[in-house]
């Protein structure tokens, strides 16, 4: 399957997920105007590529500075995705990037690993610049 | 819509409210590219006026979510209102301080039709411990999202988990137009 390949622009990501690789990330900052636009595809792209993987071991970085409201929401569906992936036989790690001193963003991929006990989440502190 | 006239009107107030020490102010249209300039901005104040590290990250989302409220909901538009990418409207916003605590004010026209609906859910939100913010955090997060909302739901909510104190608002009246009002939103961060 095509990578998929979307650039930084100020208010959202990189996208970079090569299937191929089994390779996903998500980096940057992420407060597009209409988050449900921008994460539409994206998530439409993921669905087809994880309906077609069998017993295959997925690696996911996501690497957010900030995320807005919105797509607090849409990284929510990412994960929904990913953990029926693992009840459908793969294995997913994910590495869920954040600054250490970033509370809200760890406090919600706490959340996220609660409810979606079947992922390997690894949370991944990074010292502030 | 007589827009100079009503931003007369509600840019008085506004400012005699910004009368702090005013670390960030803009009136005038807001885009989603407007808005990304004014984060590089309001990131680069917050740093060099000494704001501590976990308050410039809630002071800076507090903005995003205030600054594309009024790219989605002001009713003063220059796009069509059924456009729901690409959008340009109206209204202003002012990052302040007074007394060690980090004012952020917004504030935009919108019909007067939805100021009580508005009105219910902030009221809500000021009755609510953090614990219970956090709460309908995580439910709205697994809910579908509301009628009429081009986010989750979730910006109200957002703001009022980050700041210290109850959100404060209020809608003035505007004269001549009585189908609209010009509502102001407050955080205390």
């Amino acid at each position: 399957m095509e990578t998929l390949y979307i650039a930084a622009t100020p208010s959202s990501p990189e996208v970079n997920f090569d299937f191929g690789q089994h390779q996903l990330s998500i980096r940057g900052e992420s407060y597009p105007e209409n988050a449900a636009a921008f994460y539409g595809d994206i998530i439409k792209r993921l669905r087809e590529y994880l309906a077609n993987c069998t017993k295959t071991r997925i690696n996911v970085d996501i690497s957010l500075a900030y995320f807005n409201s919105s797509s607090t929401k849409m990284l929510f569906n990412i994960f929904e995705a990913l953990n029926s992936a693992v009840d459908a036989g793969n294995e997913v790690i994910l590495n869920w990037y954040h600054y250490e001193e970033d509370d809200t963003i760890l406090e919600f991929g706490q959340e996220l690993h609660v409810d979606f006990p079947e992922i390997s989440f690894f949370d991944r502190p990074v010292k502030t610049a | 819509m007589n827009t100079p006239r009503i931003m007369k009107d509600f840019s008085t107030s506004f400012e005699i409210a910004c009368q702090q020490r005013v670390i960030f102010y803009y009136v005038g249209y807001f885009s989603q590219n407007v808005v990304a300039a004014m984060a590089d901005a309001v990131r680069l104040q917050l740093e060099m006026s000494g704001v501590n590290g976990p308050t410039r990250r809630k002071l800076f989302s507090s903005f995003i979510e205030m600054a594309q409220n009024i790219i989605h909901y002001s009713a003063d538009s220059l796009t069509p209102g059924d456009q729901d990418n690409h959008e340009m409207r109206h209204g202003s916003v002012c990052i302040s301080e007074k007394e060690g605590q980090y004012l952020l004010q917004c504030a935009n026209p919108i019909d007067a039709t939805v100021a009580e609906d508005l009105r219910e859910r902030l009221q809500s939100l000021r009755s609510m411990t953090l614990e219970e913010i956090k709460q309908a955090c995580r439910e709205s997060l697994r809910a579908e999202t509301p009628e009429g909302s081009k986010g989750a739901g979730l910006g109200f909510l957002t703001m009022a988990r980050d700041s210290s104190e109850p959100l404060e608002f209020d809608f003035q009246p505007l004269q001549d137009h009585p189908e609209t009002v010009v509502f102001n939103l407050k955080a205390t961060i």
